[in-house]
């Protein structure tokens, strides 16, 4: 059954899938309406504006129904672990294991978004000390705490150093709770010296010197080691390298999914869905398989949409390339409502799409994947990709979105900012996303607004 | 044929009323802004039309501006803040490169093309510690008129350090500095300061030419030299600054009419 690309509401999708389901839409085990997602407490979504398209609906169902798998997993007896901070690199480490699940408690940033600050997570995270002057990941904190989110993992993995200073605070708080964490430490990226041997990292932009790939597959390691410990088993070579080749499917599906939609002459999947998307690319939402086949749809159905000549924007929408991720899911609505179209984003783990390496020894392959991570070298650095990604993207403007108490954000946005204005030479507009936007929606729109003219403006001769 | 601008902004709704192939100003009129900001924009409008003796059909397009745009119901269509800001500065200063918006709310920063095109901009965050709010909150606190506070400040002999880049932590602190005896003009002059510094910061590097210095704010005297001093760069202060964005707002409207039909 096709239709006319549409933002939709909640109600709209109720009556849309009873048309869908006449017509024999066929779903997945975690199929069904998106409004049962309100029984669970996910009032959001009563805000927020869907692609109404049956690949959207089934991105969305696996999204809101992570929890349900995480605890079939333990009730099946599966190993549950927990691989926190990094982004991409020990997930696909846990995955080559049979009897594994590994998930993201630090996804537990959304959860007050999600639920609208029902759950009180928040509160929970302040009375142990982690206010809001701290990330809203600090949500993890009382998702551990209320064990009401996810079950607690057999196996809890960090990645610490040079990451981020707010989580490494939160995660510390939590090992002290009782939970167990095994650390494993990742080096501030550094450009190597002069004739110091180096390697060039995936994604083809960043070096880092030989002696810290080393350093970073010594840790890759002790991650290898607790996993074989918790699973019972062991993890070798040619398990490593079969995950990262699945990991390289799901990848290279990924990338072609943002090459179709952000060069479509108009936008044939909208800004949320597409941050849901590419979310999966870190940590699979639990179910590896299931992502590689709502990737599959969704890059069918942007297809069908481009070679139709349907998306959501007009021709002539504003080209926006977005860096960070947002607290408020429902701030990516605002981008298509002030009439500017998605066309590519830096959400922090830009190294969880590139390939790993196919073609060394996997610890080796996964430690320059690591390191490749643009949280871990310079802002300069990180500022030079995203300059190199907006230019291959031909975007016309750049929001940096900053997300309230983190302090990369507060740190980095103006950095990349200038950087941009300076080498691409296109308008930034730096905005504050909130968990809740709804108070300052109308504050965010203008700018929003405002990009979207001086766009407009430039265009002109 | 006559067009109209309303810039519907936190503190104040602006009007501007155009001759538009001769784009000459014919009446502006200027509202504290209250709870039904549709009702008072209209009742302003129609107030205005009437001292000129103009009838409504006689005004072919109205474009709103300001926080409030969008709840104005007898507007055209609407243009954000940024974009009527530069039209209506540039009308009255046709040089302009870089343009200083301090008004209720929000405090704006636009760099123009030399054609006049805003090219960039940067606007304060979520936080009112560099708008005139920050002015509104010290009045009250010090029991005085908005309009009296620039006179206060030029008394000053020592302006006080505001140290809060949140305007309700940087309230503490005023609370702090009265009860330790400081001097109310001290107080104000720093206010003065923090909202110039809080603004320079938006700024990524010396501005391009003299900076317009425009918006409600402007109005307050010291504030233009506070700016010059935090941006370290000639700050001029723009005419009319009231009424930029309400003017810029009848000029976009006039420029519309003229393509229409």
């Amino acid at each position: 059954m096709t239709c006319t690309p549409r933002q939709i509401t909640l109600d709209e999708w109720d009556a849309r899938y009873d048309a869908l389901k006449a017509a024999g839409l066929a779903e997945p085990a975690c199929g069904g309406r998106l409004s049962r997602h309100l029984a669970d407490g996910d009032y959001r979504l009563r805000k927020l504006s869907f692609d109404n398209s049956p690949a959207a609906l089934r991105l969305w169902n696996f999204l809101l129904t992570e929890e349900e798998r995480l605890a079939q997993a333990r009730t099946d007896g599966r190993k549950i672990v927990g691989v926190m901070k990094d982004l991409g690199t020990t997930a696909v480490m846990a995955y080559a294991l049979p009897n594994v699940v590994a998930f993201y408690p630090d996804g537990a940033w959304w959860i007050p978004c999600v639920m609208e600050n029902s759950d009180r997570l928040l509160a929970v995270a302040d009375s142990l000390g982690i206010d809001d002057s701290f990330c809203p990941v600090r949500a993890m904190l009382g998702a551990f705490i209320t064990a009401n989110h996810f079950p607690i993992p057999d196996l809890l993995t960090c990645s610490v150093g040079a990451t981020c200073d707010d989580f490494s605070a939160i995660a510390q708080r939590l090992e002290a709770l009782g939970h167990k964490i095994v650390w494993w430490e990742i080096p501030h990226r550094r450009p190597p010296e002069p004739d110091e041997p180096y390697v060039t990292l995936p994604g083809q932009i960043f070096t880092a010197a030989r002696s810290q790939v080393d350093f970073a597959r010594s840790q890759l390691r002790i991650v290898q080691n607790a996993l074989q410990q918790t699973a019972g088993c062991t993890l070798d070579d040619e398990m490593l390298a079969a995950a990262i080749s699945h990991a390289n499917r799901i990848r290279r599906l990924l990338a072609e999914l943002r090459r179709t939609v952000y060069t479509a002459p108009r936008c044939p999947i909208p800004a949320l869905e597409m941050l849901i998307a590419e979310m999966l690319a870190i940590h699979y939402c639990s179910n590896r398989d299931q992502t590689a086949a709502i990737l599959q749809d969704l890059l069918a159905q942007a297809r069908t949409r481009v070679s139709a000549d349907a998306g959501f924007a007009d021709h002539d929408a504003p080209k926006v390339f977005w860096v960070n991720p947002v607290a408020d899911l429902r701030a990516m609505n605002i981008l298509e409502q002030c009439g500017a179209r998605l066309c590519g984003t830096e959400y922090m783990f830009t190294h969880a799409l590139d390939p790993i390496p196919e073609d060394v020894e996997p610890l080796e392959a996964l430690a320059r994947a690591a390191l490749a991570d643009p949280m871990i070298g310079s802002a300069r650095d990180r500022a030079a990709r995203i300059a190199a990604d907006a230019r291959d993207f031909h975007a016309e403007a750049v929001i940096v979105s900053r997300i309230p108490g983190a302090s990369h954000c507060a740190l980095e946005g103006r950095i990349i900012a200038d950087h941009l204005r300076k080498t691409t030479h296109l308008p930034v507009l730096e905005i504050e996303i909130p968990p809740l936007t709804d108070a300052v929606r109308p504050a965010i729109a203008t700018r929003i607004e405002a990009l979207v003219e001086t766009v407009k403006h430039r265009r002109r001769p | 044929m006559i067009c109209a601008g309303i810039d519907a902004g936190s503190r104040a709704v602006k009007i501007v009323l155009l001759e538009s192939p001769t784009r000459r100003i014919l009446a502006t009129a200027v509202a504290d802004q209250g709870v039904q900001q549709d009702k008072l924009a209209a009742r302003l409008y129609t107030q205005l039309l009437e001292e000129n003796n103009l009838r409504e059909s006689e005004v072919s397009r109205i474009v709103a501006t300001g926080y409030g745009r969008s709840i104005i119901s007898f507007a055209n269509t609407t243009v954000t803040e940024i974009t009527c800001h530069a039209a209506g500065v540039r009308r009255l200063v046709a040089d302009a490169r870089t343009i200083v918006d301090i008004g209720g709310q929000d405090s704006k920063l636009l760099h123009l093309d030399a054609d006049g095109k805003v090219r960039d901009f940067a606007m304060n965050d979520r936080c009112a510690a560099g708008t005139g709010r920050f002015l509104e909150i010290v009045a009250n606190r010090l029991d005085l008129p908005l309009a009296d506070l620039g006179r206060l400040a030029a008394q000053s002999r020592q302006p006080a350090q505001i140290s809060s880049m949140c305007v309700v932590f940087a309230e503490t602190e005023i609370i702090g500095l009265l009860a330790s005896g400081a001097d109310p003009a001290d107080i104000v002059a720093g206010v003065i300061n923090a909202i110039a510094h809080r603004t320079a910061a938006m700024a990524p590097h010396t501005p391009n030419g003299p900076v317009i210095f425009t918006g409600g704010v402007a109005l307050v005297p010291g504030m233009d030299k506070a700016l010059a001093d935090a941006l370290q760069s000639k700050v001029a202060i723009c005419p009319n600054p009231q009424i930029t964005g309400a003017l810029g707002a009848a000029l976009i409207a006039a420029s519309q009419a003229s393509q229409q039909p």
